[in-house]
């Protein structure tokens, strides 16, 4: 938990790779996981890259792999999941493993081919059964004698020259979404000239290709003449529709096809057996290799990364480690160096530029960082607030949703998560709201036991009370006292409990709201009232919080002045105002009583007063001189604006205007004495990326107030502080919102109780 | 349409240019253009692109890689992004993006004419037909020996038939009149476009009819070029010029009139658009009149995305891409061909 109060401790890291180990030492720092590579060839193009062969290897095995996994997946088939460590395999095993993916994906294109091939041939097969099946022949056939009958005295005619001319026939089937232009231009092209029958068929057929079920128009067209049969082929050929010959004698055609399609179907059966026992190799091949390939990518990919040292002999890397597992990290590289026989060293270098954010959780902390890095995750070294959200995240929720019952659910629910979070089955599930319950099992456990705390406190289960404790008023007394009789009883169905009889009002409950409220008809407006004023407490503190937060950045990072120039207004802003509301709450609850409830002041109004620096003759002041106070107090938060906003890029101009004044010679100095470190990097030998950060450097001295501004804004959003300003925004700003949320859990039930 | 297009264009139109505006943002940048240059290999070539917004669109294809393939798919890429706007239009948005094919349909009947009088066969014609104007009777296009017959027969049905009320002729098809044939198609092509786009009114009238303007003027121009020392009448050249645009009338009668390519320039410098395009030609990078016509269409069409809520963004975003598409085939080329002095020749999109 040490290491949650802020990130870790980040340390440039320099490696020197020797060329012979650097892929393994790479491979070994991928499998570990503690650093992380800055991009030293940023400059040069993805192309240019040292490596950039190797990956390109890594890429065709990859297209492979597509398609290797394309067709199991068309087969209808499950990749299983890759078992045990797979570490990036050496690079001579990318042979071993090309030639065998290569092969296998050979195999099953052939076997692919020959299958579609089959394929196609019996849906050709089938589609002519069809096309000779759909009995076209009767009506052509009656065409054709009527056609016959009227032209006999014409074709008797001797010696005529029509005496060859005779109906030709063409057959085919064509898509459906096709016939009616088909239809239209043969018609158009061929002036009528033919006679065209279309049908659909009644039993649709296997594409050949997709295997799913098409229907097929057919089509039979007589025509005469020669010219026309030439159109009507290209036509037809243009349409890409299948043409089949069209014969006389189709019984003995069809009978003939039949077998034909047998005998096929036969042979794609082979073949698909054999097809699926190449997919079997394929699934136990492929999860492997694909995990290997990808970390072999990777491996190379974050080689391209590092530059050559100058003799060629190593590789330099530059690497962002946590100090912490420094010792690991050589170890490591010793290691997987001493294999080959070399040593890869790693040193600790300076570094200028600000390390990345490093803070290490566990199952139960990952769910609250999560909350935390929603809202921005913080600089380097920065505070980091997800320590305390574990307590107040789960607790505001409570606030809002205080119910023994629901709380008991709730954390029902998240238990049987948490014990059975182990399972495989669990961690396996892909739905997407289930994941997102689990990832938050251990929040969801924490709201539900703080719903069941603050759900006492309500005295509330499932929207009723429950009496533990006697409670401490008394009807007996009051009916005793003020001699309701049976008649006034009878008449009443209101009856008030006035606590200033003695013997009513014996003293409060020992824990939490008491049980009597429930009966009570004023019992919402008394625990709205409640509720609002306890989350202002609440919200206040808990800003209050995030406020005294922000200090342990100021002195970690050695900003005294933004202590005076930005804890201190803020805290006064904050307290002047909202904390002395708190005040008025506390103040009235302890010395208001019921004895003179009568004449209790409203702390709204004095509050709305307090900005308007107005008094109302009605209200009764809390105690003497309070208007005095309260306009001192909010000249005072007032004053403080201009300091929060001004103070800071104020401070940091003067502070620059001084510094420039000194001589120029001496700037640079200065400022490589400010940085207190020599640059060690690689990338100060001359690389431009370094270049372009030193103008940029330049620039900001040159402009300084736009800078320094907006560089004091970048720092007002710095994550700390914009953690706790949002909460102030969640919880009081708008500041009754827990009350009406918590009043809001409680309404529906109650209404829908007393139905 | 109504004055105010601001207010309703959105309900109908908003998502799609909204789309449009994203797909031109992701056009190649200058940067872009100088990596593509510096690449040695056509795979070089592939994987800077996978770096930009093509995506790995070349990852399915066999080894080894040509610029035709390239160029295929970034066809298909555009194909499938106009279909996807084409899908989810509405009137009169829908007629804007189908007057847009018609141009690319206009080429494609031509090539296919073309290639039947060169006895080719329709598939290797069909390979390098534009898919964007790809329509179902394409192919029977070589069953028609003269231009009645086309268009009875086959683009009776198809948005290309109003544009043949002017080239119904009972001539054979030759390599002329085919010629002849897409011109006054392109004639009344445009005109038709043109006249749409004037009566739609508003912002899209105003951005689209000086692109559509133009573009006449530059055929008129090219037609004039190519005519030079061919056997085509002053008066035959003189129908085949689209009848709006700057030059309309005077210049295009003086066009009519032209011999040579000094008597066009002369004419052209009355104008004063076009005459710096005109003096550009032949200076530093020995551009050619193509060349300087193309740099002011993407000039145009760039400005185009400048106006909001008109349809003249589909035009131009589709003109663009194609710009880009022959700018990575033009470099793709010159790597290839290993020709690389001119390979910075190629028409930069700002």
């Amino acid at each position: 938990m040490g290491s949650m109060f802020r990130s870790e401790e980040v340390a440039l890291v320099q490696l020197f790779l020797p060329t012979a180990a650097a892929y393994t030492c790479v491979s070994r720092l991928g499998e570990l996981g503690l650093v992380e590579f800055r991009d030293l060839n940023a400059s040069v193009s993805a192309f240019q890259r040292r490596f950039v062969v190797d990956v390109r290897r890594c890429e065709e095995l990859e297209k492979t792999f597509t398609f290797l996994q394309e067709e199991v997946q068309r087969a209808g088939l499950v990749l299983p999941p890759p078992e045990g460590r797979l570490p990036a395999p050496p690079p001579r095993d990318l042979l071993r493993i090309q030639e065998e993916t290569e092969r296998l994906a050979q195999e099953l294109r052939d076997v692919r081919g020959n299958q579609q091939a089959l394929r196609v041939q019996l849906h050709q097969l089938q589609l002519h059964a069809a096309v000779l099946g759909q009995g076209h022949s009767p009506q052509l056939a009656a065409t054709h004698t009527y056609g016959a009958s009227e032209r006999t005295p014409l074709l008797q005619a001797p010696g005529g020259p029509h005496q060859d001319l005779r109906v030709n026939f063409v057959a085919g089937a064509v898509e459906p979404h096709k016939a009616p232009a088909l239809e239209r231009l043969l018609w158009r092209a061929c002036r009528g000239f033919l006679i065209a029958s279309f049908r659909e068929l009644e039993r649709p057929l296997e594409h050949p290709v997709t295997g799913e079920p098409a229907t097929w128009m057919t089509f039979l067209i007589s025509y005469w003449g020669e010219q026309i049969g030439q159109k009507i082929r290209k036509i037809t050929d243009c349409f890409h529709c299948h043409i089949f010959p069209f014969l006389e004698q189709e019984e003995a055609r069809r009978a003939a096809l039949q077998q034909q399609s047998q005998e096929l179907q036969e042979v794609l059966g082979e073949t698909e057996r054999f097809l699926s026992q190449v997919l079997g190799r394929v699934q136990q091949l492929l999860p492997p290799a694909q995990v290997q390939v990808r970390k072999m990518k990777a491996v190379y990919l974050a080689l391209n990364q590092c530059s050559m040292s100058t003799t060629h002999k190593c590789l330099i890397a530059e690497t962002w480690c946590a100090a912490r597992d420094l010792p690991a990290l050589q170890e490591a590289l010793r290691d997987s160096s001493m294999e080959e026989g070399v040593s890869a060293v790693a040193h600790r270098i300076p570094s200028r530029d600000m390390p990345p954010t490093l803070i290490r959780t566990n199952r139960f902390t990952a769910s609250f960082q999560g909350i935390v890095d929603a809202y921005g995750v913080g600089r380097y070294q920065e505070v980091n607030p997800a320590p305390y959200t574990i307590v107040t995240f789960p607790f505001l929720f409570a606030v809002m949703f205080g119910d023994v019952g629901h709380g008991l659910l709730m954390f029902l629910f998240a238990l049987a998560m948490v014990l059975a979070e182990n399972r495989p089955a669990m961690k396996a599930a892909q739905n997407e709201i289930w994941q997102t319950f689990f990832g938050g099992r251990y929040l969801l456990l924490l709201m539900g036991l703080f719903s069941v705390y603050t759900g006492f406190i309500y005295n509330e289960c499932f929207s009723r009370a429950s009496s533990i404790f006697p409670s401490g008023w008394s009807v007996a007394a009051m009916a005793n006292q003020s001699g309701w009789s049976d008649a006034f009883l009878a008449q009443h169905t209101m009856l008030t409990l006035d606590p200033n009889v003695t013997g009513v009002f014996l003293g409060p409950y020992p824990f939490g709201i008491d049980p009597i409220w429930s009966l009570a008809a004023n019992h919402l407006s008394f625990l709205n009232s409640f509720k609002m004023k306890m989350s202002v407490i609440l919200g206040v503190v808990h800003m209050a919080f995030g406020v005294v937060l922000g200090v342990f950045n100021h002195m970690h990072f050695g900003q005294r002045h933004r202590l005076l120039l930005e804890t201190l207004p803020e805290l006064t802003f904050l307290l002047g105002l909202f904390g002395y509301l708190v005040f008025l709450v506390i103040y009235k609850w302890l010395r208001v009583s019921a004895t003179n409830a009568a004449s209790a002041p409203s702390i709204l109004i004095h509050f709305i007063n307090m900005f308007l620096f107005s008094h109302s003759p009605t209200n009764r002041p809390l105690y003497p001189r309070q208007e005095v106070v309260q306009a001192m107090l909010v000249v005072l938060a007032l004053a403080m604006v201009p300091v929060l906003l001004l103070g800071t890029p104020l401070h940091l101009l003067h502070r620059h205007r001084r510094r420039r004044r000194r001589p120029t010679g001496r700037k640079q100095e200065d400022k490589a004495g400010l940085l207190g470190l020599p640059d060690a990097s690689v990338n100060c030998w001359g690389s431009d990326e370094e270049k372009a950060g030193g103008l940029e450097d330049e620039q900001e001295a040159e402009e300084p107030t736009v800078n320094v501004q907006v560089e004091s804004f970048h720092r007002r959003t710095q994550p700390v502080h914009r953690h706790c300003s949002q909460e102030t925004c969640l919880s009081s700003i708008p500041r009754r919102s827990l009350g009406p949320l918590a009043v809001g859990h409680r309404q529906p039930l109650t209404q829908f109780l007393s139905l | 349409m109504l004055e105010g297009a601001e207010l309703y264009f959105n309900v109908d139109h908003g998502y799609l240019e909204g789309l449009v505006r994203g797909c031109k943002a992701s056009l190649l940048t200058q940067q872009d253009y100088i990596n593509l240059v510096q690449c040695e290999t056509l795979e070089d070539l592939k994987i800077h692109l996978q770096t930009t917004d093509y995506g790995n669109f070349l990852a399915n294809q066999t080894n080894p890689l040509t610029v035709s393939k390239i160029d295929t798919e970034m066809r298909k890429r555009l194909c499938g992004e106009f279909e996807y706007f084409r899908n989810h239009s509405l009137e009169p948005l829908s007629t804007f993006l189908t007057y847009m094919t018609c141009s690319y349909m206009i080429d494609n009947v031509i090539l296919l004419m073309n290639g039947a009088l060169q006895k080719k066969s329709v598939k290797e014609i069909l390979v390098k037909c534009h898919p964007l104007g790809r329509f179902t009777e394409m192919e029977a296009v070589n069953i028609a020996e003269t231009p009645s017959d086309l268009f009875n027969a086959i683009l009776v049905e198809t948005p290309l038939a109003p544009f043949f009320q002017d080239c119904m002729s009972e001539n054979a098809l030759d390599e002329l009149n085919i010629e002849l044939l897409r011109n006054k198609l392109y004639k009344s092509y445009l005109e038709t476009f043109y006249k749409f786009c004037k009566n739609h009114g508003d912002v899209t009238a105003e951005v689209m009819c000086p692109i559509l303007e133009f573009e006449a003027d530059r055929r008129a121009f090219i037609i004039t070029l190519n005519s030079f020392g061919t056997e085509l009448s002053k008066e035959d050249r003189e129908t085949l010029y689209p009848a709006f645009g700057k030059l309309y009338p005077e210049g295009l009668r003086l066009l009519a009139q032209a011999e040579d390519f000094d008597q066009m320039k002369t004419i052209a410098d009355h104008y004063e658009v076009y005459k710096p395009l005109f003096e550009a030609i032949g200076g530093n990078g020995g551009k050619t009149l193509e060349d300087v016509f193309y740099e002011r269409e993407v000039q145009m069409n760039v400005l185009a995305f400048n106006r909001q809520f008109h349809y003249g963004v589909f035009y131009a975003y589709v003109k663009l891409k194609e710009q880009e598409m022959r700018n990575i085939v033009w470099i793709a080329e010159c790597i290839s061909q290993r020709h690389r002095t001119k390979i910075n020749s190629y028409i930069p999109i700002l």
